[in-house]
């Protein structure tokens, strides 16, 4: 002990390795324990303010959770299982509990499941294109100039800021209720997200074989499409895809502003009826976005690794 | 060899090339698969924007720009009672914030019964992704749209909504972070001859806390997001403001609505990114 | 002839190339030597404007290539063909393709975005490459190929550009002996049988002597040493590398000339170049 302690004349009890140790050691957790307390009131205080701000009070609580309840029980199909395959009697009717009863409105929803399907695809088609465009504009060691690869990336900002919903609800009152505003709508947003994500993919590609062209005399648009192009296109396809997916939900949803798709009926079901066409509607939308995802993350699946073998 | 200019190769040189490397010259099946997709992607594009009316657009065009102008001319600026908008944006956040903490609280509860190490049995495993899959798979402003039928308009039904798709999401993303904890760390822990509750707390938490806190973090982000639209069905929060001003013709007041809920998620992002770097450094996610 | 009037490049506050006059003849091979950091890469890329320079002039058969801008400056870049020490090919696609894009400065804009070549341009490609012995591996996917490979490729690419000047970046630096061997005379049989000048930059002094008619030495971005091989003695190549000068000389023994024992720990250096 005496040999560790050989700098100074006074060595008492507060300079041995020991006590320096627990006396920091103790000083660290009173540091950290007024950081947590701070941040744990405010936390609660934050907590708070979000009851008191969003009315999530006990007495609105008490009176609306067992409606919640009461609501799911209407809307549940009252399925009978003796007449469940029941075909129509000879009334034309479906017998009350069957599925054929439950489902009347069938070809009408998947008629417009199919349309809200072709919503998303011509949307990502669509945003995918303009994306790949504004994309080698945006990302810095592509654009041609300072200024277009800013602007580039404010527009694309603006573009994935706002949500489709809102676009659609500005282009509804533009070009007329129908499947047009959505898909426009859900291409504006589509460019913005797939615009940043692709000119990040860009950002990390090799710049050599860009200077390999540029070397053979070829214009910033062969660059692009001889250099980058090649490295990245797996990932734009594989972005594009997950894209896709998204899509669906949303195309599903700008109905609810007159965009199209499966929503305008979804939305009208939802706030006119509380019996099982509500459940109808919600099952067919959950089972479709549940097979389109899937079957496209199959897709990204045999692309990567199709990828990952060469 | 000899030197040969490019206008100096004759139809005879091609041949002679294309009977060497006759491959070179184009697979005539690839060639043709690759036009024929492309073709069908141009004719799919131009059938669909036929079948979406894209003529509309030409014809709307007057009505646009008078939108358009009316969007960036901002008139009578005193009197657009901006009380109301930011106690709406204010709703919104406090709405994202209550829906991600109650999902948070839920999800954590669920995640251990929708991950195979730490749920054995396979029904309720099953059942519990299955219901954690309607959460998600219903859209958050559907779920607004419910909520409001059965507890009336009003950030109450905001709040459940972004709850139930919150707890959706975290649990399923939770339960895969439960799934990958690294076996090694807790098994050092169990040879110390610690019980449970210290398996628990020094073997499993320090590896998922990181994790959970950086998903809710991202969860709050994207609430804020979602949750300015879930008004436009009623379900509170700035959305209301915006769908009224936007029915009663206010374009420039919608305008700078949507401007400042744009200001306010960027500065969320922001901070929720420096708390992020802070705490757990950039290995949460 | 490549006239060079003043030619400079700055970089921020450093000089890195300093006002630089000389006149390379045509047909001539040309070699740049220099220790790393003595500004023989940026000397070879203001030629053909990869690197924008600071002042000075630079004429081509009388005409000045360094005010070109646009469709002008990219039939200049045609004209002087570059070959890079990572030989700068686009790795995903075939080696024919990477070829033929040596001819789309040719191209219309529609026909070299859907990336339609004609069979007159495959057929020239395919020349090009057999010149260098790769046409076997036409229809390979360019990163398969090993690094000797992919050079040649490179100098086919540049080849089917017909271009008037070759300029070559440390072509030969990331290559063991055996492939530097094959890529340099490569280099020095275009140069006699095409009769193009080529400017080379190279980092060993024995290559330099063996291949060039002319060498150029620079030190840090001064052209220090201009002359044939012959005069370029001993001390005057210390001279050039200062410091460097050892490593220089030793790396010299394994480089192109092939010597009987290929040592073993030189080769290990290069790896760290």
């Amino acid at each position: 002990m005496a040999s560790i302690t050989t700098n100074g004349p006074d060595n008492g009890a507060d300079r041995d390795p020991v006590s320096v140790f627990e006396r920091h050691r103790a000083q660290m957790i009173r540091d950290r324990m007024v950081v947590n307390v701070t941040l744990g009131l405010l936390f609660v205080a934050f907590l708070a303010w979000s009851v008191w701000i969003s009315r999530f009070t006990p007495d609105r609580l008490a009176t609306g959770i067992p409606r919640i309840f009461e609501y799911f029980g209407t809307v549940m199909p009252a399925l009978q299982w003796d007449v469940l395959f029941d075909a129509r009697n000879e009334a034309g009717r479906f017998p009350a509990g069957s599925i054929g009863y439950w489902y009347n409105d069938f070809w009408k929803y998947l008629r417009l499941i199919w349309e809200t399907i072709l919503m998303a695809l011509t949307a990502t088609i669509l945003g995918t294109g303009l994306a790949v465009v504004l994309s080698f504009l945006a990302a810095r060691n592509c654009t041609p100039y300072p200024w277009v690869g800013a602007a580039a990336r404010r527009f694309l900002e603006f573009c994935r800021g706002v949500p489709e919903i809102l676009f659609a609800l500005i282009l509804v009152f533009a070009v007329g209720i129908g499947p047009l505003a959505g898909v426009l709508a859900i291409t504006i947003h589509a460019t913005g997200a797939l615009g940043k994500l692709f000119s990040e993919v860009n950002e990390n590609a090799s710049m050599r074989p860009v200077d390999g062209i540029k070397a053979v005399g070829g214009s910033w648009f062969e660059q692009m499409r001889y250099g980058i192009l090649p490295q990245v296109l797996p990932n734009f396809t594989s972005y594009a895809l997950w894209r896709f997916e998204i899509n669906v939900r949303a195309s599903a949803v700008v109905g609810f502003v007159g965009a199209g798709g499966i929503g305008a009926e979804l939305s009208h079901t939802i706030s006119f009826y509380s019996d099982d066409r509500v459940t109808a509607v919600l099952l067919l939308v959950v089972l479709t976005v549940t097979i389109i995802d899937l079957l496209s993350e199959r897709a990204r699946h045999a692309l990567i690794g199709k990828e990952s073998l060469k | 060899m000899s030197t040969l200019t490019f206008h100096a190769i004759s139809d005879a040189d091609i041949a002679a090339a294309r009977k060497r490397h006759p491959k070179a010259f184009g697979d005539p099946f690839v060639t043709t698969l690759k036009a024929a997709s492309w073709a069908f992607i141009v004719v799919y594009l131009i059938w669909s924007l036929g079948f979406f009316e894209i003529g509309k657009l030409l014809n709307a065009s007057d009505r646009a720009w008078a939108l358009m102008t009316r969007m960036v001319i901002w008139q009578d600026m005193a009197g657009w009672q901006y009380a109301n908008i930011y106690k709406g944006i204010a709703q919104t956040i406090a709405m994202a914030f209550l829906g991600t903490f109650l999902g948070t609280i839920l999800a954590l509860g669920l995640a251990f019964f929708a991950a195979r190490n730490t749920m054995p049995v396979g029904v309720i495993r099953h059942g519990v992704r299955r219901l954690l899959d309607v959460f998600r798979g219903i859209d958050q402003i559907v779920w607004g749209l419910v909520f409001v039928r059965a507890v009336g308009l009003g950030p109450l039904a905001g709040v459940l909504a972004i709850f139930i798709s919150d707890t959706g999401n975290l649990a399923k993303l939770y339960s895969e972070a439960i799934e990958n904890i690294d076996r090694k760390q807790v098994e050092g822990v169990r040879a110390t001859g610690a019980d449970t509750g210290r398996i628990i707390r020094y073997g499993y938490l320090p590896q998922i806390l990181p994790v959970f806190i950086s998903l809710s973090l991202y969860s709050f982000e994207s609430s804020t997001r979602s949750a300015t639209i879930l008004g436009l069905v009623g379900a509170g929060g700035i959305g209301m403001i915006i769908i009224e001003r936007f029915r009663a013709g206010l374009f420039d007041q919608v305008a700078f609505v949507v401007l400042n809920v744009l200001v306010v998620i960027a500065i969320i992002d922001w901070g929720s990114g420096l708390i992020r770097k802070r705490f757990i450094g950039e290995r949460g996610h | 002839m490549l006239e060079f009037k003043g030619l400079t490049k700055q970089f921020n506050d450093t000089v890195a190339v300093k006002p630089a006059t000389f006149t390379i003849p045509d047909g001539q091979m040309v070699g740049v030597i220099g220790r790393s950091g003595a500004g023989k890469s940026t000397l070879l890329r203001m030629i053909n404007r990869l690197n924008e320079p600071s002042g000075g002039q630079m004429l081509f058969q009388g005409r000045d290539v360094t005010a070109l801008k646009g469709r002008a400056l990219r039939q200049w870049r045609n004209e002087c063909a570059m070959v890079f020490q990572q030989f700068n090919l686009v790795g995903r696609l075939n080696v024919l393709t990477n070829v033929m894009s040596g001819r789309l400065f040719h191209h219309g804009f529609a026909s070299s975005m859907m990336g339609i070549f004609t069979a007159k341009e495959r057929a020239f490609a395919i020349r090009a490459l057999d010149r260098l012995g790769m046409a076997h591996v036409a229809l390979q996917q360019t990163d398969t190929l090993s690094g000797g490979q992919m050079q040649r490729v490179a100098i086919a690419r540049a080849l089917v550009q017909e271009p008037r000047i070759m300029l070559a970046d440390e072509p030969i630096a990331s290559l063991d002996p055996m492939n530097a061997k094959v890529v340099m005379d490569a280099l020095r049989a275009i140069n006699r049988e095409d009769g193009l000048t080529v400017m080379c930059n190279l980092h060993t002094l024995d290559t330099a002597r063996h291949y060039c008619d002319r060498i150029i030495g620079m030190q840090d971005g001064i052209i220090v040493f201009d002359g044939t091989p012959k005069e370029l003695t001993d001390r005057a190549a210390r001279e050039i590398y200062g410091a460097e000068a050892e490593e220089a000389f030793s790396e010299a023994m394994t480089s192109t000339t092939l010597r009987p024992q290929p040592a073993a720990q030189p080769e290990a250096r290069r790896v760290v170049n």
